[in-house]
């Protein structure tokens, strides 16, 4: 987790001269799952945390995990991988969750394994593939690839990732509720 | 961006005063739209309030407010100064409701950052007219006695002093010759009207009651006079002539004229060897002796023949507008953060008070015990506090729907009348601001489709007024607030007939076969109305939908009951969230649940031949003679792990309105107090789940919902 903390340290640090926003503009949190690797504005990450006991809500949708309990507020929590519909993997020590406040929204991801914070100009984003491979459910949630030396990053975009799929879901599951009654 | 200086903390003052006058203006407002007109302490507090905004406004330089507010100001003090007759009452009511709307709309912009671009023109143009109207008016129905001179313009300025105000007591001594000295005396208090913020003569009725004359002469003339102008001036007005002996004219404090007349005990003794300060220093200790007795004439008093609508007349200063507690307003966030502390703080002492550390045997406890207690009754009293602090009575809310039913009653023009019960309730802030929509549509459909015409009620024999109905009462932790009203009730059979054209009605089911109950839903069905038409407020079939809608976001119900041709109540049942509850705490598999204590009737461990079990695979069980049906949460839930069979676990059964269940759990953890938070709205709502918690060790569980779960 030292790689994590100097990461947080780093973006507290960042450039002393001009607006806050602007040191954390460029930079994104890169993490990696599955066989690719991922990145998200590091905006809208608060903190990240060690693995710990989630407490399982029944009738929800597999990805939603539970919830658990940060310093007495309760957030729910989300597995990134089976939210992208991928094989999911073994919870470890390596496994923390990411905290994301999206619009006020409060998240946890669980995310398989933190890579570091880079810095990735505007000028190295490309725009997604619009084409082919749209069966791959990321496709809706990435809006940029980013290109860092020789890797590439899926660059996310957490609105989508918190709101998108689970609107129609929404819809349906109020639409049953009012029939019922 | 320009040197604009900072109007910033002004600006929040300016809403806040300025958002708390208007809702007393509406609601004195509304109080007197049954009376003939308003009474006087009305109209000047309504002056009032319309100078001192007027005032605000122009300082923070907005010119509409401050145009719109002159305006309906001028009426005011037209209706203050000459006492028209013929008021079109109704309609001054609703001149001045436009003028609020008007108002906190242009405040509702500036509080957005938008500009007050609204455009008062019209309503402007309105007011002119009215003023019109009334003025004529009164030309036509003068019933004030001929005088020599016109219609005596009786000041009534309310004792306002600016600065530059000076108070006078002017003592004017007839020779004793003069004929109708009365009507001397009349000439000089006209004289005096150019000059005189505040006017005040006795005796008073010197045009009809010709004994006054007598008085005058006897006692002299006395005037009280609060101007700008010097002594001089006054003695000038006041003029020199054969009938005028002797003019005493001395400045006093504005105290001692809004005393009014204590001359009452003491002779008009004129001292004028001593030093004004002398007199003042005599005059002041007049005015202590004289400040108890509150039924001494005043400024403010005196004056016109008002229609009475029937009220005592209170003097204006005397006016207690309820208790006016003193208020801080408070960062919500900063209430928030006490919120979750507190909550923290009953889960931190739980862990203190459970701690394992402590389970030694053989220790002796009872000092600890005894402190343990005392702590937690400390502890308990914050809580109740602490909740107390984010509540809010519901008087507000319930004054804006008296608001609405005034609005359409009178565009529909039906009569109707208003009543609240229990709007002292307090309930949580956030409650209040999701209820208020809900509320609003659930009224206006009351007034819309549940009131009948004038015309219809007395066709149909209904004797009463028609009646709104709103109450509030909390009872089982819920607040349950209804909206009921007399008018014509819900017709179930074109509720039925609408459902079935729309397809809604299962096939085979025969209409007789539906409970009023499941019929009522339907009109909260999107889209569903029986309306032919649709009009201003209602009729397309959404309002419903979306108090349904709203309703559930907080966790709560609306019940609907209505009697045919006797009328509908309405009946929202909200949970009080944010509540520390007493709570049983189960487990299920590795889940933990929690469920209020008040629910749990009775908690069993059962055999398996008390169990019965239908072909469909529910089950019952039968428990001293009673059937329950019985939901294996585990089960139900498709939790791991859990127990099997039925001898193993534990049966609770729930009881809630009426219905009852038993569910079967593992096992018991004991009885806690937990804080009940909401399910993150992240997540969608789960049936039978209405909040979670942090148990003592910090692991959270989950809070069953038993209505959920019995349906």
């Amino acid at each position: 987790m030292e790689v994590n903390s100097e990461a947080i340290r780093q973006t507290d640090n960042g450039q002393s001269v001009g607006n806050e926003r602007d040191a954390q503009k460029d930079k994104y949190m890169t993490f990696r799952s599955g066989n690719e690797y991922f990145g998200l504005k590091i905006q809208y990450v608060s903190e990240i945390i060690p693995f710990q006991a989630i407490t399982a809500i029944p009738e929800t949708e597999d990805y939603i995990k539970g919830l658990i309990n940060l310093r007495g507020k309760i957030i729910p929590v989300i597995d990134i991988c089976l939210r992208f519909k991928q094989e999911p993997f073994e919870y470890n020590d390596r496994t923390c969750i990411v905290v994301i406040n999206v619009q006020s929204t409060v998240v946890g991801l669980i995310i398989e394994n933190i890579a570091e914070v880079v810095e990735i100009q505007e000028e190295n984003i490309l725009p997604p593939p619009s084409i082919g491979r749209s069966d791959r459910v990321q496709n809706k949630y990435v809006y940029g690839i980013g290109k860092v030396g020789d890797s590439v990053k899926l660059l996310l975009d957490p609105d989508k990732l918190l709101n998108d799929e689970d609107l129609s879901l929404a819809d349906q599951a109020n639409e049953m509720n009012i029939d019922e009654e | 961006m320009a040197e604009e200086f900072n109007t910033e903390g002004m600006l929040d003052i300016y809403l806040f005063e300025n958002e708390q006058l208007l809702e007393q203006l509406q609601e004195m407002v509304l109080e007197q739209k049954d009376a003939e007109c308003f009474d006087q302490d009305s109209i000047n507090e309504i002056f009032r309030t319309m100078h001192t905004i007027k005032g605000s406004s122009g300082i923070m330089m907005f010119d509409n407010i401050t145009a719109i507010s002159h305006k309906l100001e001028d009426v005011f003090f037209y209706l203050r100064e000459s006492h028209p007759e013929h008021v079109p009452h109704l309609k001054l009511v609703e001149h001045v409701l436009e003028v609020a709307d008007f108002i906190t709309e242009e405040m509702d912009k500036i509080r957005n950052g938008n500009t007050a671009d609204g455009n008062p023109e019209s309503i402007i143009k309105e007011l002119d007219a009215f003023l019109e109207a009334i003025k004529k008016g009164v030309g036509e129905d003068a019933l004030m006695p001929e005088n020599v001179h016109e219609e005596p313009k009786q000041f009534y300025i309310a004792p306002v002093a600016t600065d530059a105000s000076r108070f006078y007591k002017v003592y004017i001594t007839f020779s004793p010759e003069t004929v109708m000295a009365n009507v001397h005396a009349y000439k000089v208090v006209y004289a005096m009207k150019e000059i005189a913020e505040d006017l005040l003569y006795s005796p008073e009725d010197i045009i009809s009651d010709e004994s006054s004359g007598e008085t005058i002469l006897k006692e002299g003339f006395k005037i009280l006079l609060q101007a700008q102008c010097t002594e001089t001036e006054i003695r000038d007005l006041i003029g020199v002539g054969y009938d005028i002996e002797k003019v005493d004219v001395y400045e006093c404090k504005a105290e001692e004229f809004l005393l009014g007349f204590d001359f009452g005990n003491q002779p008009p003794h004129i001292d004028l060897e001593s030093s004004v300060e002398a007199i003042e220093a005599k005059a002041e200790k007049n005015s202590e002796k004289k400040a108890a007795d509150k039924t001494q004439m005043a400024p403010g008093d005196f004056v016109i023949q008002t229609k009475e609508p029937g009220r005592p007349k209170k003097l204006a200063k005397d006016k207690q507008k309820g208790a006016k507690d003193a208020f801080i307003s408070v960062n919500v966030s900063k209430m928030d953060q006490l919120m979750d502390l507190i909550g923290e703080l009953v889960i931190a002492e739980s862990v203190v008070l459970q701690n394992p550390d402590l389970k030694v045997p053989g220790l002796n406890l009872s000092n600890f015990n005894k402190a343990a207690g005392q702590m937690s009754k400390i502890s308990t009293d914050l809580q109740n506090v602490i909740m107390s602090m984010r509540m809010m009575p519901l008087t507000n809310l319930f004054q804006k729907m008296n608001r609405i039913v005034f609005d359409v009653s009178r565009k529909l023009g039906k009569d109707i009348d208003f009543e609240m019960i229990g709007e002292h309730t307090e309930v949580d802030k956030n409650i209040i601001e999701n209820i208020s929509d809900p509320l609003m549509h659930l009224v206006r459909n009351a007034v819309d489709h549940g009131i009948e015409t004038n015309q219809e009620r007395k066709e149909s024999g209904k004797t009463d007024r028609a009646k709104v109905t709103l109450s509030a009462k909390t009872e089982a932790g819920k607040v349950w607030i209804s909206v009921v009203d007399n008018g014509k009730g819900l017709d179930r059979a074109k509720i039925l007939a609408k459902a079935r054209k729309q397809g809604l009605l299962e096939d085979g089911r025969l209409d007789s076969e539906y409970t009023d109950k499941e019929v009522f839903k339907f009109i909260t069905l999107p889209g569903f109305s029986t309306n032919e038409q649709v009009t201003e407020y209602s009729g397309r079939g959404v309002g419903m939908d979306v108090v349904v809608q709203n309703i559930q976001t907080i966790g709560g119900a609306l019940e609907i009951e209505s009697e045919a041709g006797l009328g509908t109540t309405m009946t929202l049942k909200i949970p009080l969230t944010l509540a520390i509850i007493d709570g049983i705490v189960m487990e299920a598999g590795t889940s933990s649940f929690v469920v209020e204590t008040g629910v749990v009737k009775q908690f069993v461990s059962v055999r398996e031949n008390m169990m019965i079990h239908e072909p469909n695979g529910d089950e019952y069980i039968m428990i001293r003679g009673e059937c329950y049906p019985v939901l294996r949460l585990g089960e139900w839930y498709g939790l791991k792990d859990y127990r099997k069979s039925v001898e193993d676990g534990m049966m609770l059964i729930f009881e809630v309105e009426g219905k009852a269940i038993c569910l079967f759990v593992d096992k018991l953890i004991g009885e806690q107090e937990i804080v009940v938070k909401p399910i993150p709205s992240y997540i969608k709502k789960v049936k039978g789940l209405s909040g979670c918690t942090q148990l003592g060790d910090g692991s959270i569980a989950l809070i069953l919902d038993p209505v959920g779960l019995i349906e």
